[in-house]
């Protein structure tokens, strides 16, 4: 098979059709959503398309560092977005999110796993980068309803002369098991359940399918890493955020 | 003036917080020094500050201005985490963390001795054989028994209670107050409780403060306060004006 052409995804828009047309037919109100959907997943891609083809031309550090650092800041964005409930997140997601993404991708350019080309730092960027904003968003959501939820458990505790550390730490466990709870599950499922994306595509490329499982190995291994780093730095600040040095629970972060 | 028997002294105590239009002060310049040994009574209308006051001295909030000075020292100068083992604080609502009795006690002090557990139960009266069970399906006034012991196992110089028999019914009351009393008896602890009830305040026996809108409006003998106030205010309180 040849990788498709602009024919093809014009041809593929007949799944679409028939889509909206079922949608239609059940009067499920999601038409508006699917259209623009479409369009917009459309004109995204192909755009980023554009992007990547130029910045992969120019084989440039600079340029590779400055999408990484949009990629992040988006990322942030949308997992503060997400967590409407305490004020400025950002800055927590934004850290969260970096320094996962940072010590997960020195590592393996250190280790020379990938080559810094853009063509691999940038694929690779995207999945660790969208893995960790989902990890930030779950953990940073659960352990400030925790905190809230249970400000009774968290004051007796302090009341007893215990840390804010000490306060909330079966908290802190839950939360971090819901921000990794879905790598963990992915990992144990990744071939059996689920062929994920990057293999797929690199098999529909025409790679072979063993290199492609490789590939995809270091991949699980390395959203564990992110999603493990993200987690734990998005709990130590929102909890630290939630109290003050004399350990006294504040709720005006709200 | 920091005479030997004092044991905490309220300087000019406010404690502002914010709210939508301008600040609210829920508790005014509150200045006085409790002593060892004694009951002091908070008595006061619903949302006096009473709770709010309380929470100031256990350092669970920050007041606006103002200090508290703990034997001595200020308590800026004291680690909050050591200060509340001194001052120990019963909430309202009893909290028991999930597992045994037995586990609530440790948690409070970890190097309490099988001799401790034994006592402090025998203290506080909670059946012995309970000490093993988990405290999910315990009554409210074993709970509130249970929380009290747990704070005595820090053995704390100051405790704080806040309405600790609201919960519960006229019986287990008496108890609690019985409870209380003979606990002061036994330890020389000091024993500030907020109650709503001045016949309880009476009762207990002792010191009280009567708080107003966030005021300290009356401060003496419990008798003296609750029977014979000096000010209007005290004096509506009196007469059930002021609920
Ligand atoms: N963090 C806060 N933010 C805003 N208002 C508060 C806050 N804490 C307390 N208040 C207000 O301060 C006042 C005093 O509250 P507090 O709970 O101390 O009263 P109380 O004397 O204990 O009353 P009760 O007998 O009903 O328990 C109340 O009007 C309460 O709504
Ligand atoms: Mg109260």
């Amino acid at each position: 098979m040849n990788t498709p052409g602009f024919i093809e995804v014009f041809l593929s828009l007949a799944l679409v059709a028939l889509a909206i047309g079922l949608t239609v037919w059940w009067k499920i109100p999601v038409q508006k959503d699917m259209s623009l959907g479409s369009v917009r997943a459309f004109v995204q891609l192909v755009a980023v398309g554009y992007v990547l083809k130029y910045i992969f031309a120019l084989e440039s550090i600079l340029l590779v560092f400055l999408a990484m650092m949009v990629m992040i800041t988006v990322g942030a964005y949308t997992a503060s977005e997400r967590v409407k409930k305490i004020k400025g997140t950002f800055v927590v997601a934004f850290l969260a999110i970096f320094i996962g993404s940072a010590v997960t991708i020195a590592v393996l350019l250190l280790l020379k796993v990938i080559s810094f080309e853009a063509r691999y730092v940038i694929p690779l960027a995207g999945m660790i980068i969208s893995n960790s904003m989902n990890a930030t968003t779950l953990t940073i959501n659960r352990i400030s309803a925790d905190i809230i939820g249970n400000r009774l458990a968290v004051e007796t505790a302090l009341a007893l002369g215990k840390s804010w550390r000490v306060a909330t730490r079966t908290f802190q466990r839950e939360a971090a098991i819901a921000g990794m709870i879905s790598t963990l599950n992915f990992m144990k499922t990744v071939g059996i359940v689920a062929l994920p994306g990057a293999m797929t595509g690199m098999i529909l490329a025409g790679a072979e399918p063993v290199k492609a499982v490789l590939f995809q190995i270091i991949v699980a291994y390395m959203l564990l890493s992110v999603v493990t780093i993200s987690t734990i730095v998005a709990l130590e600040l929102t909890v630290r955020r939630f109290f003050t040095p004399f350990h006294q629970l504040r709720l005006d972060i709200l | 003036m920091n005479t030997p028997a004092a044991i905490l002294e309220i300087k000019n105590l406010v404690r502002e917080v914010p709210t939508k239009n301008s600040p609210k002060t829920i508790v005014r310049n509150i200045s006085y020094t409790f002593e060892k040994g004694h009951i002091y009574n908070i008595l006061g209308p619903s949302g006096a500050g009473k709770s709010s006051f309380l929470r100031l001295l256990n350092r669970l909030d920050e007041p606006t201005r103002g200090q508290v000075v703990f034997m001595g020292s200020s308590y800026d100068q004291c680690p909050a985490c050591g200060l509340r083992r001194q001052i120990g604080y019963l909430f309202q609502t009893p909290y028991l963390f999930p597992g045994t009795v037995r586990e609530n006690l440790l948690f409070a002090e970890d190097k309490l001795t099988e001799e401790d557990i034994r006592h402090l139960v025998k203290q506080c009266r909670i059946p012995p054989e309970i000490i093993d069970d988990s405290v999910e399906n315990l009554s409210i006034g074993e709970k509130q028994r249970i929380a009290l012991a747990r704070l005595l196992a820090m053995k704390p110089e100051v405790i704080l209670l806040d309405e600790p028999t609201s919960a519960l019914d006229p019986t287990y009351t008496r108890a609690i107050e019985n409870l209380i009393k003979s606990i002061v008896g036994e330890t020389r602890v000091t024993v500030i409780m907020v109650t709503h009830n001045p016949e309880q305040a009476l009762r207990m026996g002792g010191l009280a403060l009567l708080l107003v809108a966030g005021e300290l409006v009356e401060t003496g003998t419990v008798d003296e306060v609750v029977n014979n106030p000096r000010t209007e205010t005290g004096r509506r309180y009196k007469g059930k004006e002021l609920q």
